[in-house]
């Protein structure tokens, strides 16, 4: 919750608890501290910072995508493509590392096969008036299918060490990727709450009628929601070939859900209109810290999916239930 | 005075004359026959408003017995108690000398009580015969599996027995809305129905399509059947009922042969005695230069070859009934349906490919009816749903001005007087008045020079109503044009400089406001006054609002 919305709360007439109780990431972000403080007891070694990091690190990718996707869901649209989008993105930015393009270029690269690839999503939702869900898993199957074509299955290996600085770089004894998906939660917050496009994207997912009669521009709004999922997925396929210093051709591949995952149980509704950045972000954590919990009992990795599944259901239940009790006022 | 009108109807009715006087206590008109089903002095509340105030009404066998009023009047409520839809709060409902009460429209159904609802409930991907079957126990095979063969065969011959011929494997999409209405009565019918109601059933249909209708009403009627026929066209209730039972504000007006009344006389009933006084005391002004002006618009199916001028300064009325087009025409000009002919002029210049966005540059705003599904962002606040039309003005570099923006939506929140929460709270806490005032301020925020205004009191309480008034009546002294739509003829009629009236997709009156008065703009609404003969008709299709 930024500085800015909690002090001008506090001067309402609501009590700030309700206000903040009535926030859509809140659930999950109780639940995170809870799971916190909990694990930290029963869990030996998860109380620290380099667990702390190597959490945050392994839901890097995945955060960043949420993020854009966010707002995609905040639209009333839905985006399942970006698992393919990261193979092909990270086939791109890894034949231009290789090839001896330098970081730049290998993050040029990335981001604009990302930004077509999103454009072209944009395009059919919104010109061609497909479903989204239905355009969105065609092209999860249509970007695995051109990745395939155009690599012959074959790996791109031997990435240069400067293209790989995203991955496993760090700064002010950070890694470079936790600081990138911090910043760029910072950039999407200030964007989702105080630009027009925000505000556009909130009005036309919380009621597509009443923007059009507002002469709000309905299809634009939504295009470049698809365009954003395409250039964080570009920016995350870099860090994600830097860490493996390598790419596969099956690179990314059921991300799509997990995203969905982090998008829907941090408090974002399905439905659009509803939500915030920091329930994106609020969910990728959960998700890593969840997993990371696991390992760190013994459980066995076979319960991950289910344990997984269930959050899903319980995070859609509680939003549910919560409406229900604050009278749908939120 | 309500109470009075009804003395007078009953009055009215005994005196009808000859053998019907001696039988009067049999029906509540005094008509002979016996009668299927009777609703005695029924009330029915939603919440604390009555819909339905103590209302009589009989149905013979083999008559048609229309139900006419305005809209709201609570024709639909009265015939859903008889449906099963609703339940009466007070009074009886009897069918066959027995007093019943259906909880469901199935169980009226089984009685042998049909409705055909204005929005026609059929399944549109199953064919003909399978729709006719749906609720109702279909035939079997020995395998237990469904016996398509019989299906197929009884719904032949049930259409048949009307004298129609469609394919009964046919989807009912596919079909006509004349014909898919004909499936609907054929599956009324199929379940035995004694009595037959239909709500607006001409709505949709062509002249040659409702001319099919009454032969099947006709045919219904020889065989015993009785039908409640609720309809706005007068003429048409003319042609076809036997008795017309008239309704207004809920409550019981008249009930007599339609012989014994004429278009006159039943206009005057639907809309009650003069009007009581003024809602709102308007201000005299001045029209200035014409600021939107429509020439020969055209959409098809919708409304035809359409003239409409408001001058700056101007409160122009627009009234008629529901499905007139009026909402259509108003979203037309707004840029929201496209032109299919004729031209749109604003402040004299001629606009071509309208959108919402290039109306609103030309200052033209347009403020819809159904405020939840179409004038409000519910989960937004109250400041940023007054904001939502102007955000490109408040941006500076795409990002919006906090300052100018409360500034903004507290200005207008102020003028218009918007009370009961904070200007961060989500709209959804407000009253339904204070909504509808968010509504309004979204579209002064952008400081439009025409507004086009649809139903702007609906659901809302007295207070907030004349607050709106105020609002209107100070915008057009402002010289702003102002296009009212309304479904109350009252307000029309206090707030507008000019009443134009549309029927049918046409416009069909036009009155200065001295010259307006209640039963001519009905008249000219439900279509009774010269020149509306229904062979003059064009095939002209309605859409239903």
């Amino acid at each position: 919750m930024s500085g800015v919305s909690t002090t001008r709360v506090e001067k309402r007439s609501d009590g700030l608890l309700r206000r903040s109780m009535a926030r859509p990431e809140a659930p999950a972000l109780i639940f995170l501290l809870a799971l916190v403080i909990v694990l930290s007891v029963v869990a030996d070694g998860f109380l620290g910072t380099s667990n702390f990091e190597g959490i945050l690190a392994q839901v890097v990718v995945i955060g960043i995508i949420a993020l854009a996707v966010n707002q995609v869901v905040l639209s009333g649209e839905i985006d399942i493509s970006t698992g393919s989008m990261l193979g092909l993105c990270a086939m791109a930015a890894g034949t231009v590392a290789v090839a001896g393009g330098g970081l730049f270029f290998t993050l040029l690269a990335g981001v604009v096969v990302g930004a077509i690839s999103g454009a072209v999503n944009g395009f059919l939702v919104t010109v061609a008036r497909i479903p989204a869900i239905i355009v969105t898993l065609g092209m999860l199957y249509a970007l695995r299918g051109v990745l395939l074509l155009v690599t012959g299955g074959d790996w791109v290996t031997g990435l240069p060490a400067e293209t790989r600085v995203l991955g496993i770089g760090s700064a002010f004894g950070v890694s470079l990727p936790i600081i990138i998906l911090f910043a760029l939660f910072i950039v999407m917050e200030l964007v989702n709450r105080h630009s027009d496009w925000g505000r556009n994207v909130l009005a036309v997912g919380g009621n597509r009628r009443a923007s059009v009669l507002a002469g709000l521009p309905v299809g634009w709004a939504r295009f470049w929601a698809f365009v954003l999922v395409g250039v964080a997925v570009g920016i995350a396929s870099v860090i994600y070939i830097g860490r493996a210093g390598s790419v596969q051709t099956n690179a990314g591949t059921g991300l799509e859900l997990q995203v969905i995952a982090a998008v829907v149980i941090g408090g974002t509704s399905i439905s659009g209109g509803r939500g915030s950045t920091l329930a994106a972000l609020t969910g990728a954590v959960l998700i890593g810290v969840i997993l990371n919990g696991m390992v760190l009992l013994g459980i066995p990795g076979v319960w991950q999916d289910a344990v997984l599944g269930a959050l899903i259901l319980l995070a859609v239940s509680t939003d549910v239930l919560r409406r229900k009790l604050l009278g749908d006022k939120a | 005075m309500e109470k009075q009108d009804t003395e007078t109807a009953h009055d009215a009715a005994n005196r009808t004359p000859g053998d019907a006087m001696s039988r009067s206590e049999e029906t509540h008109s005094g008509r002979e026959g016996t009668w299927i089903f009777r609703l005695s002095s029924v009330t029915k509340r939603f919440g604390g408003v009555v819909a339905v105030r103590e209302v009589d009404f009989d149905l013979l066998e083999g008559e048609v017995h229309a139900l006419v009023g305005e809209n709201g009047a609570g024709k639909s409520t009265l015939m859903k108690m008889v449906d099963g839809v609703h339940t009466p709060d007070e009074g009886s409902l009897e069918v066959g000398r027995e007093a019943v009460s259906f909880s469901s429209p199935r169980e009226a159904e089984a009685a042998g009580i049909a409705m055909i609802p204005q929005e026609l409930d059929l399944f549109p991907e199953l064919s003909v015969a399978e729709n006719l079957f749906v609720g109702r126990k279909r035939p079997r095979t020995r395998w237990g599996g469904i016996d398509w063969e019989t299906m197929r065969e009884e719904a032949r011959r049930s259409l048949g027995s009307m004298g129609v011929g469609l394919d009964v494997n046919a989807p009912v999409k596919q079909l006509s809305t004349a014909n898919q209405q004909i499936v609907a009565i054929a599956r009324a019918l199929l379940g035995e129905a004694r009595a037959v109601i239909m709500d607006e059933p001409t709505a949709s249909l062509t002249e040659r399509e409702a001319e099919k209708l009454f032969e099947i009403i006709a045919d219904l009627t020889a065989g015993g059947v009785g039908v409640v026929y609720i309809s706005h066209r007068l003429e048409e209730v003319f042609r076809v009922a036997d008795r017309i039972t008239v309704m207004r504000d809920g409550s019981h007006v008249k009930t007599a042969p339609a012989s014994d009344l004429d278009s006159d006389e039943l206009v005057r009933l639907m809309v009650g005695r003069e009007m009581k006084e003024q809602l709102f005391s308007r201000s005299r002004r001045e029209a200035g230069d014409v600021a939107l002006e429509a020439c020969g618009l055209t959409r098809r199916g919708e409304f035809e070859n359409v003239y409409l001028i408001v001058r700056r300064g101007e409160v122009v009325g627009l009234a008629g009934l529901i499905g007139a087009g009026r909402t259509e025409l108003a979203q037309t000009v707004f840029g929201l349906r496209k032109v299919d002919a004729g031209e749109i002029r604003i402040n004299g210049e001629g606009v071509k490919g309208l959108s919402p966005q290039r109306a609103m540059e030309k200052g033209v705003f347009y403020v819809p009816e159904e405020r939840k599904s179409q004038g409000l962002i519910s989960p937004f606040s109250i400041s940023g749903n007054i904001t939502l039309s102007i955000l490109d003005r408040i941006c500076r570099m795409g990002f919006v001005k906090r300052g100018r923006e409360r500034e903004t939506a507290e200005k207008f929140a102020g003028s218009l007087s918007i009370r009961g929460a904070g200007m961060d709270d989500p709209v959804s806490m407000l009253s339904g008045g204070n909504q509808q005032k968010v509504v309004l301020a979204k579209s002064l925020a952008r400081e439009p020079s025409i507004l086009l205004l649809d139903e702007p009191t609906r659901g809302v309480d007295v207070g907030a109503k004349s607050e709106i008034y105020r609002l209107i009546n100070d915008l057009a002294e402002e010289g702003k044009a102002v296009l009212l739509i309304s479904s109350e003829l009252e307000e029309i009629l206090s707030m507008s400089d000019r009443v134009l009236v549309m029927r049918e997709g046409r416009m069909s009156g036009e009155f200065e406001r001295d010259e307006a008065t209640q039963e001519k703009v009905m008249a000219a609404a439900a279509g009774v006054k010269a020149g509306q003969a229904p062979g003059n008709e064009a095939e002209v299709r309605e859409e239903r609002e």
